[in-house]
């Protein structure tokens, strides 16, 4: 029944952005736990032993590594609570469906992610020791405009610790994903323009030239931004991001 | 090396809009009437436009990279002009009673960089090129190089300071590229068309800026294509080969080709050329494109052919 659909929809697109809002504030706080167990009150730990557990569930899954962000970027094990969960929400819920080849490989790297943030955690998933997917298709097969429209749909890849095929694309493409981050400003869509300002952040502090000032694009995206909390941590993962120095491990 | 299906597409581009302007001018359009005095009510009306043909019309000559029959057209294009602007006495007229005015030197540079010349404007010029007062109009950045490369083609001295004169532009303080607007488009074309005279000067513009251009101009024509703004898009085409080696590829040049009409007119944005009662309207709205499609088609050429601009 579509007003049941619309309902639960709009359930679940709350959890997510309360769940990012949570994400936001610990990365803003330097590290803090997304799901702060033991605290008392209308917050999420509470939620999840009532009946609002399944559309969170779903928001953990849907922010997927971002949920570990904050720890993962100032150097910190990840949040067991959060783990706890982000690995229960992988075991509740199936892997979404795409209706595309390039929406499908999408997902199964944001899902990649997820499970190797999860690794380093007591929460590790079954397909733990599973080969990342297949490297997508560069910017010389799709142009850097399509290319860099789907890095932007990969951000949550764009963080300390993680490594693979999408990231040796941003390494040695970063004047494309600059391109990209140009273009989506232009064309005033600062949701995919702070997703590839993200990923200049990451490859500026990787130690790559970076062809864009990046500063300013976030400052500008700080005011002409969705107002959402989903970009508003992407923003934030972005600064935290353009704030480390070259970070030791993942320089090749 | 420029790909040649792109030249191709460049050459019949041109070709096309050129038989337009032509067409368009030569059969009455663009026509200074005979009591116009030298202080024009309105010289965006037809002293303007007919000064672009020239322009245009100019560097097909000067550049030497089209065929007899077009080459015979520009020709044509520069004499009706050059008539109708009596010979040169009515910048000169302008010029002497306007000291500080840009336009009429700037005029007669296109028609002087291919040998028409006016003795007694050459030598007004000389006289007010002493003045400091022609050298401190307040003007925006670009038109400051305007002014330096109009004075360059006449053969003037003082040489202006050049990097100077290339810094106090948008494009010189290599902007954040998100942050230009319709109109900056132009004053960044228009950076590169005079510090580079019309791509017959490459290496005259500043590395920095050079490098910048390379990296930001294919964003900016993808965004102005996918807004159908063909004139700006085509400006943009122009800077690419004034530049050096292009970097857009062929893309822009589809697309321009793709909405030009039979009879060779470039619509100015929209996916259909609007489209007048009367004519002569029609023509005014789409001559500058035309002249852009022109002047990107010839310097696109010249330039894959060498550069080197040969006397006309």
């Amino acid at each position: 029944m579509p007003f049941t659909e619309t309902a639960l929809r709009d359930e679940y697109a709350a959890a997510v952005e309360q769940f990012s809002g949570r994400t936001l504030d610990a990365v803003r706080d330097g590290g803090g736990a997304a799901v702060p167990v033991g605290t008392t009150g209308p917050d999420v730990a509470t939620d999840l032993d009532g009946p609002a557990r399944r559309p969170l569930l779903a928001a953990a899954r849907v922010l997927g590594a971002n949920l570990l962000a904050p720890q993962l970027l100032v150097g910190a094990p990840p949040d067991e609570a959060t783990a706890a969960l982000l690995a229960e929400a992988r075991r509740a819920l199936p892997v979404p469906t795409a209706g595309t080849e390039a929406g499908a490989l999408a997902i199964a790297w944001q899902d990649w992610a997820a499970r190797c943030v999860l690794a380093a955690t007591p929460h590790p998933d079954t397909g733990a020791a599973a080969p990342p997917p297949p490297a997508p298709p560069g910017p010389a097969d799709l142009g850097w405009q399509v290319w860099s429209v789907r890095m932007a749909q990969l951000s949550v890849l764009a963080l300390p610790g993680l490594d693979g095929a999408v990231h040796d694309a941003a390494r040695a493409h970063t004047l494309d994903l600059a391109r990209g981050t140009v273009r989506a400003m232009l064309r005033r869509d600062p949701t995919t323009a702070v997703r590839l300002a993200r990923w200049l952040a990451w490859a500026q502090a990787d130690g790559r030239p970076v062809r864009l000032e990046v500063e300013p694009v976030l400052d500008r995206i700080g005011f002409v931004g969705d107002g959402t909390a989903r970009s508003g941590l992407e923003l934030a993962v972005a600064r935290a991001l353009l704030t480390r120095a070259p970070w030791k491990g993942a320089q090749r | 090396m420029t790909d040649t299906q792109v030249l191709a597409t460049a050459q019949q581009l041109g070709s096309r809009a050129l038989a337009w302007l032509h067409t368009g001018q030569l059969g009455g359009f663009d026509r200074i009437e005979d009591n116009t005095i030298i202080d024009l009510a309105d010289p965006n009306d037809v002293y303007k436009p007919l000064c672009e043909a020239a322009l245009a019309a100019s560097l097909i000559l000067r550049d030497g990279v089209t065929g007899a029959h077009d080459a015979r057209l520009a020709r044509e294009l520069l004499e009706a002009s050059w008539a109708q602007l009596r010979c040169g006495d009515l910048l000169y007229e302008r010029q002497l009673r306007h000291v500080t005015v840009i336009d009429p030197l700037e005029t007669y540079a296109h028609f002087a960089r291919v040998g028409y010349r006016h003795p007694a404007m050459d030598e007004l010029l000389e006289s007010l090129g002493r003045l400091r007062s022609v050298h401190a109009v307040e003007i925006p950045g670009n038109r400051q190089l305007a002014l330096a490369n109009a004075r360059r083609i006449a053969g003037l001295s003082p040489a202006p300071d050049w990097p100077a004169l290339a810094q106090a532009t948008w494009l010189g303080a290599l902007s954040e590229p998100w942050t230009i607007a319709w109109v900056i488009g132009y004053h960044v074309t228009h950076t590169v068309f005079h510090l580079t005279d019309w791509g017959a000067r490459p290496e005259c513009l500043p590395e920095p800026m050079h490098a910048y251009l390379r990296d930001w101009l294919p964003v900016w024509l993808d965004v102005w294509l996918e807004t159908e703004q063909w004139d700006l898009a085509g400006e943009l085409l122009i800077v690419d080969s004034c530049i050096g080696e292009p970097v857009t590829g062929r893309v822009g040049w589809d697309a321009l080709a793709a909405v030009q009409q039979p009879d060779g007119l470039i619509p100015r944005d929209g996916a259909t050329p609007l489209s007048y009662d009367d004519p002569e309207d029609t023509f005014r709205e789409h001559e500058h494109t035309a002249v852009v499609g022109v002047v990107a088609a010839t310097v696109a050429l010249s330039r894959a052919l060498g550069g080197a601009p040969v006397a006309a």
